[in-house]
């Protein structure tokens, strides 16, 4: 149940996103675009950790409320909602999450905690309240699905970078591509992916995965940015599951950036006791 | 007409010759083209209304055709559960999971399904089951502890006794099945360390595709072998290889033209039309071999052998004719079976049969006139030299003797024999079983015994639950008006709710999505009349709750009792549900104690449980048991036996069930999985082939009387089938053989072969006693060459087909076994029962009808 963590999926596109448009704003407030400023980066580990920062560590804190479309290989559907909020303890270090569902009607207040931390297992619990029960779940896996979509907990939480090799497999006009492979390969299901990253923004536009045949079975992109708060953000990701032919949508609104929220939410009195103050649009 | 045919042969050889060459060419040479299909699911047509269900409930649980590998350990003390044992599981999965074809994602082992275990205190842990290979026992037991404690993988996957477990490999088509099995059993053989470990692939598609393999091997091999072995017979009759290379060529020509006309309007080979070359050859060969033993009695030294050949043909061209005919239409008559591979096969073989007559009426006047003299003159010149009777001709007359003296008697054995045969008739067990298509010592039939005695079962069927589709948006606006009449500005707002549903346009899950469409006016607008909307939004969270039928407590419960009752039939060895699934997760996420292996008591406690479930690897799994809307549900049924026979008795122990426990109103069952289809095509060809049997008795009874333009020898003519009939069905229920589908088509197949002789007979003999007047002349006389063809006939059949005995594949077995059988008892019935019965009724039959010689009666 590595579910709680994914959730930050969504969210961290979102941080990527606004990453990628203060990247940009500075751009503009100096009077100019970045490839002027000169060479193009060869060393591929200070594009990967540059990346890193960009994606992960932006910003201090910020609310969303996602609003998920799964979509199976015939084409049906299942919607989920739920609003996401997140702290940052230390800058590049560990953070906090809380995600709590409001749709389906069925799995209303159903509540993932998170505390992610570098170097060691995140800690997470589960409230799920018609069952009156809050769980802790083990870290570990984190390749495993979020509530039943395509969307994986470790693929946009952040894997950390350690765990793959990097190899800088070209440099086009935009994008800075970089092949990753797991150093340890039966703790995954793909035996390399690349991902596409903004050569202005650092931020991962595109991730595909491939098999070991070494076919492409897994795709996520960012299909939507829009400026919020002065930040880009990808309001719409896509993920695509080649196999089964089924995606997952995800959309983000009412997204608000630094609004302050206290330490006290991401506490287990939380779970049983939604921080409504802090999950309602105001 | 016939004379204009004859006369063409005869004068023009080389024409006839030449024709019969193009028309072979230019259809067989469409065989190329050929296209198998060994899927018993083609057994009914494709929009039958069972086999539509099949292929939806298919599509709706996301279920493919499963290959099974079981991996076997009787010597290591722990089994498969032992970390060489285990190695080579995660080696061989992982190697599958890398062909082509296989579904990777729905693929079931060890190595790719997903564990839930407590870890310390509260604590849940979601892993792989097996992501690497243990490498202690001690791990290697833990995982064998894992499984058992997971109801939907004990059993399935692994079996009770620890002693073997299962790899289920899902493929895309089954046509690719027996590629998929090689390359598995070629990875098994060369790449995995050698351990006690046996393996066996099985699993209905692989049986399928093995056996359309061997069908082409069947072909190649049974077929020319069975021609070799008539050509050989052939000889021993008439000592010319020139002479008998004709119906040889007849045969071949007929096999050649009709497969590839067959082929040729993209039609596919399947199990049934394989056997037309087997069916086609013996038809094809028995007129000729009535021309040929008639010319070569006929035919003396210094005759033209034009004159010989022509009063020949003149003499059997009505008689073969109507045994075409008559074959023909045994044959057509399957054409009213309800199954496209039945009808394909009868049409075909009928339209060989045809063809084969035209051909034979042609081409062998026109070979013998082609001859060069000097071989018809060694040929005439050998036939009549003084010898003294063949074998047969001597048995023969002893026949003619017997038939005659103990008439009375021969009456008396024919009426035991239909009251053992009708009794026989009754003990016939109708039953198939695609598996038991093959030998008892072929790999897949000892992969499924041994699998069977490990696991619950390999075969599945599947009963599936629905609920009745209701429209969402008009059980909405039903349930909406309380909630409009109260507010204070009905109209007003009930105009908003209705742009607001028609601003929506086909989103998924209606209600859900209206509940959101709800709450977006309220954050928008602010209305006054908030508590109006924010109860129509409660109203379609509920529905929407609702409308998930089998995520509701009492419905899952209606699941579990069902479940409880298919075992207690005996035939299941264990089914999976949607309750496995709730009840597993609710027990880990409660602590793990079986006490916990319950339902939680409420939708919304299900719903929490199964998002749970889904937040593992294989979210996806959970759509096997229920579809996204939770509206149809399935249980699988894991059977032992494949046999028809067994899921009849559970169709009819559920049947009853449903009877005493009705399913709450709008909830109906379904089934489907090939072993239900199985049952449902066998029951449509056991009233099918009844139905064309019967048909095609009525329309060759009025056949006979026509021919024979007397009503008595067309019961006559019936006689001998039905006598052969009755009693090849009495044996196949004396000897215990089940009714399956190459025995139900044998009965065309009596029919077709067994009135030939009976016409022959009938109509030789009153051909005889217009010339003779005498009837013990005209019995002498029959007993001559025209016995001696039939019985020519039927030897050539019954041993040119026993070569199929050796066959691998149990339905050529069959058909060689009985075709051996059918011809023997038709003879006999012809050659004894006939001239028995002719003699008891002699005055009558003779002194009527149109006979001239009837004043000059015969007396013996």
């Amino acid at each position: 149940m590595s579910t709680p963590a994914t959730l930050i999926a969504g969210y961290t596109r979102l941080k990527t996103a606004a990453a990628k448009s203060s990247l940009m704003a500075v751009a503009l407030w100096l009077g100019s675009t970045a490839p002027a400023h000169g060479e193009d980066l060869t060393d591929v580990n200070s594009i990967i950790e540059k990346a890193n920062h960009t994606a992960f560590y932006q910003g201090e804190d910020g609310r969303a409320e996602a609003r998920m479309l799964i979509v199976d290989g015939q084409g049906r559907k299942q919607l989920r909602q739920f609003t996401i909020i997140r702290r940052d303890v230390e800058d590049n270090r560990d953070q906090q999450f809380l995600v709590v569902f409001s749709r389906p009607a069925d799995v209303r207040d159903t509540t993932f905690l998170v505390q992610k931390h570098v170097g060691k297992d995140d800690d997470r619990w589960l409230y799920l309240p018609s069952l009156d029960l809050v769980k802790r779940i083990a870290g570990g896996d984190k390749r495993t699905s979020f509530v039943g979509s395509h969307f994986y907990y470790e693929d946009v939480s952040g894997r950390q970078l350690s765990e793959d090799l990097h190899e800088l497999k070209a440099t086009t006009d935009e994008h800075y591509i970089v092949r990753n492979k797991p150093k340890n390969p039966s703790s995954v299901e793909f035996s390399e992916y690349s991902v596409w990253i903004d050569k202005q923004t650092f931020m991962p536009v595109k991730t595909e995965y491939l098999d070991t045949n070494g076919k492409l079975y897994r795709k996520v992109e960012a299909v939507e940015i829009q400026s919020i708060d002065g930040f880009h953000t990808a309001t719409k990701m896509r993920i695509d599951d080649f196999r089964s032919g089924g995606y997952t949508l995800n959309e983000m609104r009412s997204i608000k950036y630094n609004i302050g929220v206290p330490e006290e939410v991401f506490t287990e009195r939380s779970l049983r006791t939604p921080p409504r103050q802090w999950l309602e649009e105001k | 007409m016939k004379r204009q045919i004859t006369h063409l042969a005869i004068n023009r050889p080389r024409l006839i010759l030449w024709g019969m060459l193009l028309i072979t060419l230019a259809l067989g040479s469409q065989i190329p083209r050929i296209v198998v299909d060994t899927d018993p699911e083609n057994m009914l047509p494709h929009d039958q209304a069972d086999r539509v269900r099949h292929e939806e409930i298919k599509q709706n649980f996301n279920l493919y055709d499963m290959l099974v590998v079981g991996i076997i350990n009787e010597q290591h003390p722990n089994g498969v559960f032992n970390p060489t044992s285990l190695d080579n599981v995660k080696k061989l999965t992982d190697y599958i999971l890398t062909i082509e074809g296989v579904v990777q994602q729905d693929l079931m082992s060890l190595s790719t399904v997903d564990n839930i275990t407590q870890e310390g205190l509260g604590t849940l842990r979601f892993q792989w089951m097996m992501n690497e290979s243990p490498t202690t026992q001690a791990q290697a037991d833990d995982i064998q502890k894992a499984v058992k404690n997971l109801p939907l993988l004990d059993d399935t996957l692994v079996s009770d006794n620890g002693r073997a477990l299962a790899i289920y490999v899902p493929i895309t088509s089954k046509d690719q099945s027996y590629g998929i099995s090689t390359s598995i059993q070629t990875y098994i053989d060369t790449q995995l360390s050698s351990s006690n470990d046996e393996y066996h692939i099985t699993g209905l598609p692989v049986a399928e595709d093995t056996f359309g393999v061997e069908m082409f091997i069947q072909m190649a091999i049974s077929a020319p072998l069975a021609a070799l072995v008539i050509f050989i017979l052939m000889w021993v009759f008439f000592r010319s290889p020139v002479l008998i290379s004709a119906p040889m060529l007849v045969a071949m020509a007929a096999v050649l033209s009709t497969m590839g006309l067959l082929i040729g309007m993209g039609f596919t080979v399947h199990i049934m039309s394989s056997m037309i070359p087997i069916f086609l050859m013996p038809i094809a060969v028995v007129d000729s071999i009535h021309i040929l033993s008639e010319f070569a009695e006929r035919h003396k030294p210094g005759d033209d052998p034009k004159n010989t050949v022509a009063e020949v043909v003149e003499q059997l061209f009505t008689p073969m004719l109507y045994t075409s005919v008559t074959s023909t239409i045994g044959f057509a008559s399957l054409a009213f079976t309800p199954i496209p591979p039945v009808q394909i096969f009868g049409l075909f073989v009928a339209f060989g049969i045809a063809l084969a007559f035209l051909f034979t009426i042609t081409f062998i006047p026109a070979y013998i006139v082609n001859l060069s003299p000097a071989r018809i003159e060694a040929l005439a010149t050998r036939h009549h030299k003084p010898s003294s009777p063949s074998l047969l001709a001597r048995g023969l007359e002893r026949f003619a003797q017997m038939a005659i003296r103990r008439a009375g008697l021969i009456m008396l054995a024919t009426a035991a024999v239909v009251v053992m045969s009708a009794y026989g008739i009754q003990r016939i067990q109708i039953n198939d079983n695609p598996v038991r298509w093959f030998k008892e010592s072929h790999p897949i039939r000892v992969a499924d015994k041994v699998l069977n005695h490990h696991f619950a079962g390999t075969y599945s069927a599947f009963l599936v639950l629905n609920q009745e589709s209701i429209d969402p948006k008009a059980l909405f606006l039903q349930r909406a008006t309380t909630i409009l009449d109260n507010d204070n500005d009905p109209v007003q707002s009930r105009e908003q709710l209705r742009a607001l549903i028609n601003s929506m346009n086909g989103e998924a899950n209606f209600l859900q999505s209206l509940a959101q469409r709800v709450d977006e006016f309220l954050f928008e607008n602010s209305p006054e009349n908030t508590e109006t909307w924010e109860a129509l939004m409660s109203l379609s969270e509920q529905l929407a709750i609702e409308s998930k039928t089998f995520q509701a407590p009492d419905n899952l419960k209606i699941i579990e009792k069902l479940q409880a009752h298919l075992m207690s039939t005996g035939y299941v060895g264990k089914t999976n549900g949607l309750p496995e699934v709730v009840k597993t997760v609710y027990r880990e996420l409660k602590g793990g104690e079986q006490s916990h292996y319950a339902l939680p008591t409420s939708s919304q406690a299900i719903a929490q449980t199964l998002l749970s479930y889904q937040s593992s690897h294989r979210p996806d799994d959970l759509w096997h048991f229920v579809t996204p809307d939770y509206q149809s549900t399935v249980i699988w049924l894991q059977l032992k036996s494949g046999d028809n026979l067994a899921m009849s008795q559970v169709l009819k122990s559920v049947d009853d069930y449903f009877i005493d426990n009705p399913l709450p109103e709008g909830i109906s069952a379904d089934w489907g999985g090939l072993t239900y289809i199985n049952v449902i095509w066998q029951e449509a060809m056991v009233s099918g082939m009844l139905k064309s049997l019967m048909g095609a008795f009525v329309m060759v009874l009025i056949i006979m009387i026509i021919l024979f333009r007397s009503l008595i020898f067309g019961l006559l003519a019936m006689v001998p089938l039905t006598i052969t009939i009755g009693s090849i069905y009495g044996l196949i229920g004396w000897v215990g053989k089940e009714y399956d589908m190459p025995v139900a088509v044998l009965s065309a197949l009596t029919l077709g072969l067994s009135v030939d002789f009976a016409i022959h007979f009938l109509e030789r003999t009153r051909a005889i006693y217009r010339e003779t007047g005498n009837w013990s002349a005209t019995i002498a006389a029959m007993f001559g060459e025209p016995a001696l063809a039939i019985s020519r006939n039927a030897i050539v059949i019954a041993v040119g087909f026993l070569p199929l005995l050796a066959a691998p594949l149990i339905p050529y077995q069959t058909v060689g076994f009985f075709l051996a059988s059918i011809m023997a008892v038709s003879c006999i019935a012809t050659l004894l029962l006939l001239p028995a019965i002719l003699h008891l009724i002699r005055r009558w039959v003779f002194r009527s009808g149109s006979d001239k010689h009837s004043d000059s009666e015969a007396t013996v």
